[in-house]
């Protein structure tokens, strides 16, 4: 049976009613149609389908979509301000640290949500905080320095 | 991967939780962090009728320090373990099997309750808990029991709890002066690995240059559960920490192990790790013990 779910994803609210047996991810997905979150292993090992949940990034393939009701969700979409790109994202796109592009809305959510705690990580934090986000084309190290990157000019 | 379908029930508190939990019988099971159970789901090892979600049970996410007891919440997930100023501070080698499990988006939704009922033998929590000499609070509708964790597991994924109980709370003591413990997991990888050894260690000191007069070792990934080492754990009481003391006691905790051959390593380069990590978990243990005067 059908629950009603209450999301407020990317500053917006919604009312959706859910099979309890959908995942957040596909939610996003197929209802609301927010694609930028990707879907990989869906077991919780890569990390493409991080999204911010109450502050914290997590595997939304791992969280059920009536676990997710009255919580605050942000997706890569919502990273983006009116007035452009997040300094993250350009950060990301001046040191190349998008490739196929797979792996990036997870690695730029999880840098963002190092970020918001520590505005001024070291490269063993930096690795930490994207640990859960696997990368097969870059080898991490442009995106390690796309995120010391931005938090130099953030904090400068 | 769809997940089959399922029964959802979202109690508020522990009591309606358990009724729940009493009413539905068998084919149930409960959601906590879900990094587990529903991944056993997508992969269809595990189609429960119904899931009972643990996550807004605000009495299971609370620390509670009275009576020389330490306990905690059941609920918490792994980040907040290995955060919590006062495990770091009084427990660092539980926090740091917190810090161990999984990855950050992992230790952001997987609970201590998961982790110890799913009950897999490399796991992170359970060496260094059982090295502290924790207990579990098992409730049920008709009750609770309070079960020492040495005897909770009883194979890969098996576990003493009954279908209708809910594992709400770990119970410490609090650590006496010149006591403390250490953790080291050991894997081919830095995150989301599954321990080839884990060891904890856990001694207490007669003073801060005095005898071991407790001792505790807990080797995982090398038996069907978490083991403790009886003959590494008798080799160290009523002596003095010294090199070839601890050489000693890892020498005999790798006699206790009964590790297997699997892909990710032989049994014999598992018993040879087992006598090296627990060296150096004694040695944390020892240096965390003459630190720790409280």
């Amino acid at each position: 049976m059908k629950r009603l779910i209450k999301l407020r994803v990317n500053d917006k609210d919604y009312e959706l009613a859910v099979e309890p047996n959908q995942t957040l991810v596909d939610v996003l997905r197929y209802t609301l149609g927010l694609t930028g979150t990707k879907k990989g292993c869906e077991v919780g090992d890569c990390g493409s389908c991080t999204v911010i949940m109450d502050g914290k990034p997590v595997n939304s393939c791992l969280v059920l979509a009536v676990q997710a009701n009255g919580r605050v969700i942000r997706t890569i979409e919502g990273v983006e301000a009116d007035t452009g790109l997040h300094p993250l994202q350009v950060s990301f796109v001046d040191k190349g640290a998008v490739q196929c592009g797979f792996c990036t809305p997870g690695m730029v959510l999880s840098a963002q949500s190092l970020l918001e705690r520590n505005p001024k990580p070291n490269e063993a934090e930096i690795r930490t905080a994207i640990s859960g986000n696997l990368c097969r084309c870059t080898g991490y190290q442009k995106i390690v320095e796309a995120i010391h990157d931005c938090s130099e000019k953030m904090t400068r | 991967m769809l997940l089959p379908k399922f029964d959802y029930h979202e109690p508020a508190t522990l009591g309606e939780a358990c009724q729940v939990m009493g009413d539905l019988g068998q084919k149930t099971k409960a959601l906590a962090g879900g990094t587990d159970l529903i991944v056993n789901m997508k992969k269809k090892i595990l189609s429960p009728a119904c899931l009972v979600y643990l996550g807004r049970i605000k009495e299971m996410k609370k620390i509670d320090s009275s009576n020389g007891l330490f306990k905690i919440g059941a609920g918490l997930t792994a980040a907040e373990v290995a955060e919590m100023e006062e495990i770091k501070n009084n427990y660092s080698a539980l926090s740091r099997g917190a810090s161990c499990l999984g990855s950050p988006l992992i230790r952001n939704l997987a609970t201590i309750a998961g982790n110890l009922v799913s009950a897999r033998p490399a796991a992170d929590f359970p060496p260094p808990l059982m090295a502290y000499g924790a207990r579990v609070v098992l409730k049920s509708s008709s009750g609770e029991r309070v079960v020492s964790l040495d005897d909770f597991f009883k194979g890969p994924g098996q576990t003493l709890i009954a279908p209708e109980e809910i594992l709400t709370e770990i119970v410490l003591d609090k650590l006496r002066p010149f006591s403390g413990a250490g953790y080291i997991k050991l894997g081919t990888r830095q995150t989301l690995e599954i321990s080839l050894v884990n060891v904890a260690a856990f001694v207490s000191l007669d003073g801060p240059d005095g005898v071991i007069k407790t001792a505790r070792i807990v080797l995982g990934a090398v038996g069907p559960v978490p083991l403790r080492a009886p003959s590494g754990e008798k080799a160290l009481i009523g002596e003095k920490p010294s090199e070839a003391l601890l050489a000693k006691a890892g020498e005999a905790a790798a006699f206790d192990s009964k590790p297997i051959d699997d892909y990710r390593g032989s049994a014999e380069y598992r018993r040879a790790m087992v006598d090296v990590l627990t060296r150096r978990a004694l040695n944390e243990a020892i240096n965390a013990a003459r630190s720790n005067l409280n």
